[in-house]
């Protein structure tokens, strides 16, 4: 490991133990911080998780109360935004178990019609096309199962690490793998129909 | 890369790295294999190009939070907060009269027991009399409260609009 990424690992364990200290404290000063910091990238998990605004916007406020009171349990030993994920999704899963006894997969059927929104904001040509991508591409994410949407969002939205998806989703890495490659496959017709 | 989809055919093998093609999970060697895989593959080849478009657009989905749902949030967080220390609080003011009171108890029960036996003796009467009489007055401070508390519900719980009735409404 060469000394900027040293650097780099290093700032992110002081973050990460600055974040966990405060959320001992429950600083709601931090919590309004992180509430910004990590906005849209919990919001578009949730979405790509759930499929509906509204519902994602409740889990959203859910998962920042679940933050606050179960703030002591974050050590500061993986990213905080792993473990905000985990809560994320342990809520959704918690809702669908109220609903019905079931698991992520339910969420396939749910998530349709998509409230994922497919807008640029480009102009002439190449504003169309990459609307009709994306309008493409959002329609693809959400018939394919709910597994391979939600390690497609995380690794390629959210940039997350192999390990890291294994970590939050609780699966086996080989699991992740097989899930992004399968839903990279599954995503393929509708890339084609753009093309 | 060591997963279970390496053991398969090549057409399989090249397209899993091609999926997982995050720089931390391929090693050079194997980058080089693909790179001549794709050379002489158009079917892996046009797997790896609808890939990268879809990652591509899959970055390019913009989804943003609203102004009002962050305020919103941060309103909530911030009273579910103040909830919590004020259960903390309370919580600590009981502990304390728990703590004065068994003190309290240490201290008086002696004398108290003395008095009672006084009395009695003054007063003729059997010894289970005053016993019974000085358990049931050593023992009803406690007990009515105890019943008070009760009837109010957990003694932890906010009388005001709590936060469950507030997310509930």
């Amino acid at each position: 490991m060469n000394a900027t990424a040293c650097c780099f690992v290093n700032a992110m364990t002081v973050e990460n133990t600055e974040i966990a200290r405060g959320l001992r404290r429950r600083d709601p000063d931090l919590l309004d911080h992180l509430i910004e910091k990590y906005q849209h990238r919990l919001l578009r998990y949730l979405l790509h998780l759930t499929g509906r605004r509204e519902l994602a916007e409740d889990f959203f406020q859910e998962t920042w109360i679940r933050v606050l009171e179960r703030g002591r349990q974050y050590d500061g030993r993986y990213e905080f935004s792993t473990w905000l994920f985990t809560i994320a999704r342990n809520l959704v899963i918690d809702h669908l178990r109220r609903k019905r006894p079931a698991s992520l997969d339910s969420l396939a059927d749910d998530a349709l019609p998509s409230d994922i929104p497919a807008t640029a904001e480009l102009s002439a040509f190449d504003a169309t096309v990459q609307r009709e991508q994306k309008e493409q591409i959002s329609a693809g994410m959400q018939h394919i199962a709910a597994e391979y949407r939600e390690s497609l969002v995380l690794r390629f939205q959210e940039g997350m690490s192999l390990e890291e998806i294994a970590t939050l989703t609780g699966t086996p890495l080989g699991t992740v793998k097989s899930r992004i490659y399968r839903g990279l496959s599954a995503l393929e017709p509708w890339v084609k129909g753009v093309r | 890369m060591n997963t279970d989809l390496m053991n398969s055919d090549p057409h399989e093998r090249a397209r899993v790295m091609i999926a997982l093609s995050g720089r931390e999970d391929v090693s050079n060697r194997e980058r080089s294999w693909l790179a001549a895989h794709l050379e002489s593959c158009p079917s892996c080849r046009e797997f790896a190009e609808s890939t990268r478009e879809s990652i591509r657009s899959l970055r390019r989905i913009p989804i943003t939070a609203s102004a009002r749902l962050i305020s919103t949030t941060q309103m909530r967080v911030r009273q579910r907060a103040l909830e919590l220390q004020r259960q903390t609080e309370r919580f600590w003011v009981i502990c304390a009269c728990c703590a004065a009171v068994t003190v309290c108890s240490g201290v008086t029960a002696a004398l108290l027991w003395r008095g009672f036996a006084w009395i009695g003796q003054q007063a003729s009467f059997p010894m289970p009399v005053w016993e019974g009489g000085f358990v049931v007055i050593y023992l009803m401070p406690a007990v009515l409260v105890g019943i008070l508390l009760l009837s109010r519900g957990t003694f932890l719980a906010d009388h005001d609009r709590s936060y469950q009735d507030w997310s509930s409404n």
